[in-house]
């Protein structure tokens, strides 16, 4: 912008045209808190100084942001403070802070057992107030940066059972994530769904920093439905983690934890179809071996059958062969007849009397004319 | 139906051999017109008789080979 050389500007003219030009100036300042002022209103005046030559600048934070980040300013703190430099008509320069973090491994390790301890403390880790991780779900929210493999890992191990996701894509680096964070579960707290899924990969514990932010764990831990947290890490777990009704290593197994209840579903249809297609086929079998068997009880019944008309027939051929008349008298056997009865006594004739003999090829009439005892 | 009079036949034919076989084992007088006369009778039965189970034996043996093939066919 060029301002004309001859322009006059007022006070008020003058400090909104350098606000106009230093918003602009949104930078990360590294420091030592040197002085810090709580004012009534809640909002903090600090003072940041260089380490190497003592250059100080004054700074500013809302009572939101401070509340935020949970962090408790105090003189000889390294911090980092994200935000834009602008004059107040009263108070003149400041760096408007809109998120502070503190720096330094060392001092990032107390916050987070001093937070630890703390929450710890209050029974927010405690198993028995965590809730189980109902089975059957399928509305599911869903935190974590929408750009990412993480986000890829999880929905690609979903598998097909029908889950109707909902995303709120959120940063999860630094300590700006906590608004986001923040935002999204209040966001999720007035939407339907049967739990919460909070992601992000591994890292330091600084760029973890977000999820030990004591505001968002006491979101989590009131959040109306379980919370499963899936967050990467190398040693200090996130608090957030530890207060999740369930806490997973990887997105994968935040994953098959929704789809496990259903696979055994599937994995039981799947048993009894195949017990059931067993069972038939053993019917099938059992029933084709008792045909089998029937048949072959038929075909032994009707053989014997067979054979002992055929038995019976030789028999009756048999007893009449041995029977017929025809070959007694061809045997040389006559049949002696008188008065038309057959002698086989010698009362059956008198002397006098005809006796019919008949013998194979007619008959011969004689005469009794002699009886001898 | 023919097949179940032929089969009725064999029985009846069976059952009369039967009668007469008996006839001929518990005469005691011998009546040898009567003799002879259930002899040609009873020989025409038994003809017969062979006959008709010579052809239940080959129908039962079809039966028996069309199954088969069914079996054959289900494996």
């Amino acid at each position: 912008m060029k301002i004309p050389n001859d322009a006059i500007f007022s006070i008020s003219e003058y400090i909104e045209l350098l606000n106009l030009t230093l918003g602009k100036f949104t930078a990360k300042i590294v420091g030592e808190v040197s002085e810090t002022n709580p004012g009534p209103t809640g909002h903090v005046y600090f003072t940041l100084k260089d380490e190497k030559d003592g250059s100080v600048i004054d700074c500013f934070i809302w009572k939101y942001n401070y509340n935020l980040y949970g962090i408790k300013l105090e003189v000889g703190m390294k911090i980092i403070a994200s935000g834009h430099p602008n004059v107040h008509k009263s108070y003149g320069f400041k760096f408007i802070a809109d998120v502070i973090e503190i720096t330094g491994e060392g001092e990032l390790k107390k916050q987070y057992e001093v937070l630890r301890k703390k929450l710890a403390e209050e029974g927010i880790f405690a198993k028995e107030r965590k809730r189980e991780i109902p089975k059957y779900l399928r509305k599911v929210g869903l935190i974590t940066a929408k750009q990412g493999a993480v986000l890829a890992d999880f929905l690609s191990n979903l598998g097909k059972y029908g889950f109707k996701i909902k995303l709120i894509d959120s940063r999860v680096e630094g300590q700006g994530a906590v608004e986001d964070l923040i935002s999204a579960i209040r966001t999720f707290k007035k939407q339907d769904i049967e739990a919460l899924v909070i992601m992000r990969g591994g890292g330091s514990l600084e760029s973890m920093m977000a999820f030990n932010n004591e505001l968002l764990v006491r979101e989590v831990v009131s959040f109306k439905v379980p919370v499963i947290a899936a967050i990467g890490h190398h040693k200090d777990e996130p608090l957030v983690a530890l207060a999740a009704d369930l806490a997973v290593s990887t997105p994968s197994i935040a994953a098959t934890t929704l789809t496990e209840p259903w696979r055994q579903v599937d994995l039981l249809v799947e048993t009894a179809l195949s017990v059931s297609l067993q069972k038939l086929d053993n019917i099938i079998q059992n029933s084709k071996m008792n045909l089998e068997n029937s048949w072959k009880d038929l075909i032994f019944g009707f053989n014997s059958l067979l054979s002992k008309i055929s038995r019976q027939l030789e028999n009756s051929a048999k007893i009449i062969f041995l029977n017929n008349p025809e070959r007694q008298l061809k045997l040389g056997y006559s049949i002696a007849r008188c008065r038309g009865k057959i002698v086989r006594k010698l009362k059956d004739t008198a002397i006098g009397e005809n006796i019919d003999l008949k013998v194979s090829d007619g008959t011969i009439i004689t005469e009794t004319i002699n009886l001898k005892p | 139906m023919p097949k179940e009079k032929s089969t009725k036949n064999l029985s009846s034919n069976l059952k009369r051999l039967s009668e007469i076989t008996d006839w001929f084992e518990n005469q005691e007088e011998v009546d040898v017109e009567e003799g002879l006369e259930k002899v040609k009778e009873a020989a025409s039965l038994i003809k017969a008789s062979k006959e008709r189970l010579k052809a239940v034996e080959n129908e039962f043996e079809e039966i028996k080979k069309e199954t088969d093939i069914k079996e054959n066919k289900e494996e």
